[in-house]
């Protein structure tokens, strides 16, 4: 085991998330894959923490930021699918194709 | 020196006009609660202001200073500091009595002329401003205090001229007024900024010291006492801006009153009175001044000849004496020109508030030719009228004969025999058209439509007996009374003291008789038939009865000058300014957003892919920049 490993997981897993981003229809998706890129950052936070030459100040730091940011995404995830319900209500669909009233 | 030492009333002079000014702003706010609209307010400021005038004269007198300042700093601007201040010596207490005791008699004889009218209040408010506005005038120490209060007196001739301004002619003639003005007034402007250019104050004493040290190069100093002076003729009605006086009496009477004695058209030739130590720095423009000012006293004179209403005969005579007092200035003569000013003032006060004591028993009538017989109807008003009239014809012992008399004196001993020979004809002319006024109008046989005339209640004819026995009697401040009090002129400029030359005064006197003589056989023996006249030289008849068609240049100037360099312009602004610069600029920003709207598509992986996009280019292009 050493960052290498981490940096790679980290990695596939923002790929994969900005390939949900860019790619899916459904804003739930859209939602997941935005949680597989905070997730990513999150190991390569732990990946940096556990395997760089650090005092251990600095490696509890890495570990604190990482909960923020799971706190973060929770609170924002509860925003998000709210926001989520509310267009399903009104539009009875959450394609983001179909909600383009902003454009002109 | 400094004025601590001075605990008097000179320091609080200033009250004087902020009473009047004070009393504008309650009237304007709360006129309608007080009595009589509040006419009472800005009469009682004003006696108020009248009587400090008394004690601040006193106070003058018993000091041993000649002049006494006071200042409050306003704003600085850099080095510069800019003051309120009065500045209270001969000249200035001399425009403040009169000023506040003609302001005092027009405001009394309003209350009865004005009665009933709607806008009573308003009327006194402005009343009070004018008074207030032209008293700060006579009093600043310093040219920006003085320019400041001289657009304040411009104001107020506008709104009291346009006073029913229902009545289309009184609007034009305000606007008229206020344009005419208004172009002297800008060459006034910036001959103060030239000054305050070259001295770097605005104070008048400091100036005086400037220039006569000779810091002020002379082609500086001579176009800005030009421009100086032009911003008096404007105001003094001097030819060829004298159009808008005549105009000026589509106003209420007491108005015309006011403005022709006391306020406005004093203020040009206070103006140069007090500037006259520059002026006398400039000899050039001295005798463009008494120049300008005998043009005007002989081309008015005529006019007041032909003219057929009783309150433009008075408004040229007005005009012809301005021309007389700046004749006098332009020859050196600030005391025999201030000395005419006062006695002009109370004669022309006097005058004109007899003519509005006619118009207010003939329903408003302004024709001569339609009067007639009046002094068995109106005897106060007749008696008064022609006290008024002989004094400002010039017939001794009036005050007008002493005035005139040192004004000749000036002009003998400054100006030489030319202009001393023609200013003793047009006295002739000046004398003519008083008798003729006064003869027509209260002479000759009653017309058959004055049953019903009565003579004018005592609020109207108390001030008229005021002035009249002030125009008796004001001759006598020419003489030397004690060792003190040598002569008029020598108690303001402290030279010159009271002297008569006899041949002078003899001529000068037997002169206005002929005049008098003359019009007395053309309007009343009808010995001389003026028709006969008029039919001989229809020209020159027509000149005149057109004003030199002076009005008529003026009116093609605008018409074919300026309204058509205004439509030309007007062109450039609509096809240039408004089509190109301002209509296009904005159409091209709103063809641009029709076309660059269709970058956006409103599809969120359109914007995500261009991001995701975004920050992989700027990763390459950090790693390119970093190896």
């Amino acid at each position: 085991m050493e960052l290498a490993h981490f940096q790679l997981v980290a990695a596939a897993l923002f790929s994969i998330g900005l390939y949900g981003v860019l790619a899916r229809k459904s804003a739930v998706l859209i939602l997941m894959s935005i949680e597989l890129m905070l997730n990513a950052v999150n190991i390569n936070l732990i990946g940096y923490a556990a395997f760089m030459d650090f005092t251990v100040d600095q490696r509890a730091l890495g570990q604190v930021l990482v909960i923020f940011v799971i706190t973060i995404a929770a609170a924002e995830l509860a925003l998000a699918v709210a926001i989520i319900l509310r267009l399903y209500r009104n539009r009875s669909s959450v394609n983001v194709d179909e909600i383009d009233t902003m454009k002109w | 020196m400094p004025s601590s030492e001075v605990i008097g009333i000179i320091p609080f002079s200033w009250i004087i006009p902020a009473l009047s000014a004070g009393s504008f702003c309650v009237i304007v706010f709360f006129g309608k609660f007080l009595p009589l609209k509040g006419a009472v307010i800005s009469i009682a400021a004003i006696s108020i202001g009248f009587l400090m005038f008394w004690f601040v004269l006193i106070d003058l007198l018993s000091g041993d200073l000649a002049y006494r300042h006071f200042t409050i700093n306003w704003i600085t601007v850099g080095s510069t500091e800019i003051t309120w201040g009065i500045l209270i010596d001969r000249l200035s207490i001399v425009m403040l009595g009169l000023i506040s005791f003609v302001s005092l008699l027009v405001q009394i004889y309003s209350l009865e002329y004005m009665k009933g009218d709607p806008r009573l209040g308003w009327y006194f408010a402005v009343h009070a401003l004018f008074a207030a506005s032209m008293l700060t005038l006579v009093l600043a120490d310093n040219l920006l205090f003085l320019y400041f209060a001289w657009e304040l007196v411009g104001l107020g001739s506008y709104l009291l001229i346009g006073f029913w301004y229902e009545k289309p002619p009184a609007v034009e003639a305000a606007k008229k007024a206020f344009i005419t003005t208004r172009i002297g007034d800008v060459g006034l402007l910036i001959g103060l900024i030239l000054l305050f250019k070259a001295t770097g104050s605005f104070e008048i004493k400091e100036i005086f010291g400037a220039a006569q040290s000779g810091a002020i190069d002379t082609v500086t100093l001579n176009i800005s006492m030009i421009l100086i002076f032009l911003g008096a003729m404007g105001k003094s009605a001097q030819f060829p801006f004298h159009v808008w006086l005549p105009d000026a009496m589509e106003g209420p009477t007491p108005v015309s009153a006011l403005i022709h004695a006391a306020t406005m058209v004093a203020a040009g030739v206070y103006l140069v009175a007090r500037l006259l130590p520059l002026f006398e720095l400039t000899p050039g423009v001295l005798f463009f001044v008494s120049a300008v000012g005998l043009l005007t006293f002989i081309s008015a004179s005529l006019l007041a000849l032909v003219m057929r209403d009783v309150k433009r005969i008075l408004a040229y005579s007005t005009i012809s004496h301005l021309g007389l007092m700046m004749l006098s200035l332009g020859a050196f003569g600030a005391g025999a020109a201030i000395f005419h000013l006062v006695v002009h003032g109370l004669s022309k006060a006097l005058l004109f508030l007899g003519a509005g004591s006619i118009m207010h028993g003939l329903a408003d009538e302004t024709d001569i030719w339609k009067m007639g017989g009046l002094r068995r109807k109106m005897p106060i008003t007749a008696i008064t009228f022609l006290i008024g009239a002989a004094s400002l014809a010039g017939i001794a012992p009036l005050g007008g004969f002493f005035s005139k008399d040192e004004i000749l004196l000036v002009m003998l001993d400054h100006r030489g025999p030319l202009f001393l020979s023609i200013t003793l004809g047009a006295i002739v002319i000046s004398s003519l058209y008083m008798t003729r006024v006064s003869l027509v109008v209260f002479f000759g046989s009653q017309r058959s439509n004055m049953d019903h005339v009565h003579e004018s209640p005592l609020l109207i004819t108390l001030p008229l007996i005021i002035l009249a026995i002030l125009a008796l009697i004001v001759g006598v401040i020419a003489f030397s009374w004690t060792s003190d009090y040598r002569g008029f002129i020598h108690f303001l400029t402290g030279e010159d003291e009271f002297h008569l030359l006899i041949w002078l005064s003899i001529l000068s006197l037997l002169l206005t008789l002929s005049g008098v003589f003359i019009g007395w056989a053309i309007y009343h023996k009808k010995i001389i038939a003026v028709d006969y006249l008029i039919k001989k030289y229809p020209f020159f008849y027509r000149f005149l009865i057109n004003r030199y068609y002076i009005d008529h240049l003026y009116q093609w100037i605008i018409d074919r000058v300026i309204l058509a360099f205004g439509k030309t312009i007007a062109v450039f602004d609509r096809t240039i300014i408004n089509d190109v610069g301002v209509n296009e600029s904005a159409s091209s920003v709103w063809r641009s957003a029709i076309t660059l709207k269709y970058l956006q598509t409103g599809k969120l992986y359109n914007y995500g892919l261009t991001m995701a996009l975004g920050v992989v280019c700027l990763i390459l292009i950090w790693w390119l920049l970093l190896t």
